[in-house]
C-alpha cells in the first residue's frame, strides 16, 4: 500500500516536472494573450492547491487567500524597494512571512474548530487591509508602487510558473507520503487522531503555514506584475472567493480538483467576457449548479462516471 | 482632547448604531446557531431590504419605518423559496456547499441590483433623518434614536420568540442537537426554513433603518456583512440579547477608536476586537467559559 502511492508519488513528480519543464518554453509560442491568461492560471493555481491542501486534507476552510496575496505583496515591495532586494530573494522571505504570520495567528485561529476558523481568516484579511489603509508607513489608501521597472511578461510567466510548481511538489509531498494519513486523520476525526499520537495543532498549522507561504510567494509575484498595489484590491475579498469557487469547482480535496478548477474558472471568465452586465450573475449561477449537482467538483462528476461505466451491475 | 460635549456625543452615536447594527447581525446570528451557515449574503439581503423601503416610500407614500413589517413579510417570502430550492437539498453535504451556495446567490443578487437599479448610491430621503436631538451636552441624529428604538423592540420580540415559544423550543433544540431534535419529533427541516426566513427578515429590516440613516447602493453589503459577524462573535453564537450586547459595545468601542485614533481607524477597533474575542472568548464576551 506505502509501497505503491510512493511509486505513485514518483510518478506524479515526474509528470509535474515534465509539464513544467514544458511550460517553461511556452513564452517561445505563445503570444502575448495566452501568456497573460496562463500567468493568471499559474498565480490562481498556486491558491488553489494550497487552500485544497487545508480544506480538503486538513478541515480548514479558509476564506482568507486575500490576507496572504496581500502580505506577499507588500512584503515584496517593501524588500524591493527600500532593501533593493534581488526579487528571488524578497519572494522567499515573503514566503517566509506568510508562514510567519500563520503561525502568529494559529492559537487563535484554531481554538474554535469549524466555521470560526473560516469567520477568523474573513476578518484577518480584513484586520491587514485596515492596517494598510491606515499606516501612512504602508503608503496609506493609496498604496505603493514599485521603484524598478517590471520585468517583461516571459519572464513574469516563468516566475508564476516556478511558484505553482513549487507549490505543486510541496501538495505532492504531502498527498503522497505519510504526511496525507497524519493529514486525513486530523481532518476525519481530530479527537481520535490525538488518541493515537498524532498532534491534531502540529498537524494543522504545518498544512496551514504551508498554503499561506504559497499563497504570499504567489501575491508577491502578482505584485512585481501589477507595478503598483493599493490595499483595496490586493486585499480584497475577491481573491479569497475566487480560489475557493475554483477549489470546489475542481473538487474539494482531489489531487486534480485545483488545475481542473482554475481552468473552469478562467475559461469562464473568458467566454463570458462578452457580457460584462450579466458575467457575475451567470458565473453565479453556474456555480449554484455545480454545488448541487456535482458535489465532488468537475472532477469527482468525470471520475465518477468512468467508475459507473466500467462497473454498471454495481451502480 | 476633543471638547467633552463632541465626545459624548460620539459615543451616544456610536451606541445607538450599535443598536442598529445588533439587528443587521441578529439574522446572521440565528442562521448560524441554527443552520451552521454563515451566509455570505447576508450584506446583500440587508441591501434589499434597503432598496425595499426606498420603493415601498416611493409607491405607496407610506414611511418605511412603519412599513417594516410589510417589509419584513416580503424578505421572508423571498427567504423561503431560497432555502427550499437552494439550501435545503445541500442540507447534508457540510458547510462549505451551503456556504458557497450563498455566495453564488450574494454576486447574483448584487449584479441584479445594478441592473434592476443601476449603481448610483442612494438613501432614503426623510426629512426627519436629518434632525439633530439634543439632550443637555448631547446632540445626536434624530434617526439613530429611531432606528435604535425600533432595532431594540425587534429584538426583544424575537427573543421572546426564540425562548418563550414553541417554534423558539424547535429552534433552540435544532441548534443544539439536531439529530436528537428530530429523533424527539422536532421537523428540523420546518425550523430551518423558518429560521432562515426569520433571519432574512432581520436583515431586512435593519437594511431599511440603515437606508434610512446613510447611503447605500448595490456593493454596499460586504462591509455590512464583516461588521455583522464581528457582532454575532462577540455576542456569542445565536445569543439573542447577546447581539444585542455586542452590537451596542461595537458601536461604542468603534465610536471611540474613531474619535481618539482618527476616523479611519473605526473599522480596524471593530477587526481587532473581533479578532482578539475570537481568540479569547471564541463563545462570545459575555459567555462564562465553556463546559
Amino acid at each position: 500500500m506505502i509501497g505503491k502511492a510512493a511509486a505513485g508519488g514518483v510518478v506524479e513528480t515526474a509528470v509535474i516536472l515534465i509539464v513544467a519543464a514544458a511550460l517553461w518554453f511556452a513564452p517561445a509560442f505563445a503570444g502575448d494573450y495566452w501568456l497573460q491568461i496562463g500567468f493568471r492560471a499559474l498565480i490562481y493555481l498556486s491558491l488553489a492547491e494550497g487552500w485544497n491542501l487545508m480544506a480538503g486534507s486538513a478541515g480548514l476552510v479558509s476564506l482568507g487567500a486575500s490576507c496572504f496575496v496581500g502580505l506577499g505583496a507588500y512584503v515584496v515591495f517593501g524588500l524591493l524597494n527600500k532593501l533593493d532586494m534581488p526579487p528571488p530573494l524578497a519572494l522567499a522571505l515573503a514566503a517566509a512571512a506568510g508562514g510567519a504570520l500563520a503561525a502568529f495567528v494559529s492559537p487563535a485561529l484554531f481554538r474554535l474548530r469549524g466555521l470560526y476558523f473560516t469567520v477568523g481568516t474573513l476578518a484577518l484579511a480584513e484586520l491587514l487591509r485596515l492596517t494598510m489603509i491606515n499606516v501612512s508607513l504602508f503608503g496609506g489608501a493609496t498604496g505603493i508602487f514599485l521603484a524598478q521597472d517590471p520585468p517583461d511578461l516571459p519572464a513574469l510567466f516563468h516566475c508564476a510558473l516556478v511558484v505553482a510548481f513549487l507549490a505543486s511538489l510541496a501538495i505532492t509531498f504531502c498527498a503522497r507520503t505519510r504526511a496525507s494519513v497524519i493529514l486525513r486523520a486530523v481532518r476525519d476525526d481530530e479527537d481520535a487522531a490525538a488518541q493515537m499520537g498524532v498532534r491534531p495543532f502540529r498537524v494543522k498549522l504545518a498544512a496551514f503555514a504551508l498554503a499561506s507561504a504559497i499563497s504570499a510567494m504567489a501575491g508577491g509575484v502578482q505584485a512585481i506584475k501589477l507595478g503598483a498595489i493599493e490595499p483595496y484590491g490586493i486585499f480584497g475579498l475577491q481573491w479569497s472567493i475566487d480560489v475557493l469557487s475554483m477549489a470546489i469547482i475542481g473538487g474539494v480535496g482531489l489531487r486534480l480538483g485545483p488545475l481542473v478548477g482554475v481552468i473552469f474558472v478562467i475559461a469562464l471568465g473568458e467566454l463570458l467576457a462578452d457580457y460584462p452586465e450579466a458575467h457575475v450573475a451567470i458565473a453565479g449561477v453556474i456555480l449554484i449548479v455545480l454545488i448541487r449537482f456535482a458535489p465532488r467538483g468537475v472532477v469527482g462528476l468525470v471520475a465518477y462516471q468512468k467508475l459507473a461505466s466500467r462497473r454498471p451491475a454495481t451502480a | 482632547m476633543p471638547d467633552i460635549g463632541v465626545a459624548l456625543s460620539t459615543i451616544a452615536s456610536g451606541v445607538l448604531l450599535g443598536g442598529i447594527l445588533a439587528l443587521t447581525a441578529l439574522g446572521l446570528s440565528i442562521v448560524l446557531g441554527v443552520m451552521r451557515l454563515v451566509n455570505l449574503a447576508h450584506g446583500e439581503f440587508l441591501v434589499l431590504g434597503a432598496y425595499a423601503g426606498l420603493f415601498f416610500l416611493q409607491f405607496t407614500g407610506v414611511d418605511p419605518l412603519l412599513g417594516l413589517p410589510v417589509i419584513a413579510l416580503l424578505l421572508a417570502a423571498f427567504a423561503i423559496p431560497l432555502y427550499r430550492w437552494l439550501l435545503q437539498p445541500l442540507a447534508d453535504r457540510g458547510p462549505e456547499a451551503q456556504m458557497m451556495t450563498m455566495f453564488a446567490v450574494s454576486i447574483i443578487l448584487q449584479n441584479l441590483f445594478v441592473l434592476a437599479f443601476s449603481a448610483d448610491t442612494r438613501s432614503i430621503a426623510r426629512d426627519y433623518a436629518a434632525l439633530p436631538l439634543t439632550l443637555g451636552p448631547i446632540t445626536v441624529p434624530l434617526i439613530y434614536l429611531i432606528g435604535f428604538a425600533i432595532s431594540v423592540i425587534a429584538i426583544l420580540i424575537v427573543n421572546w420568540v426564540v425562548s418563550s415559544t414553541a417554534f423558539g423550543r424547535d429552534l433552540r433544540a435544532s441548534a443544539a442537537d439536531a439529530e436528537a431534535a428530530a429523533t424527539m419529533g422536532v421537523d428540523v427541516k420546518s425550523v430551518r426554513m423558518l429560521t432562515f426566513a426569520l433571519g432574512v427578515a432581520c436583515a431586512g429590516m435593519g437594511g431599511a433603518l440603515i437606508g434610512a440613516a446613510f447611503q447605500f447602493g448595490p456593493s454596499s453589503g460586504g462591509a455590512y456583512l464583516l461588521n455583522s459577524l464581528a457582532v454575532v462573535v462577540l455576542g456569542g453564537l445565536g445569543n439573542v440579547l447577546g447581539t444585542l450586547a455586542g452590537g451596542l459595545v461595537l458601536g461604542a468601542l468603534q465610536s471611540l477608536g474613531g474619535l481618539t485614533l482618527g476616523d479611519g481607524y473605526r473599522d480596524l477597533v471593530g477587526m481587532a476586537l473581533f479578532l482578539a474575542v475570537l481568540a479569547f472568548r471564541p463563545d462570545g464576551f459575555l459567555a462564562r467559559g465553556r463546559p
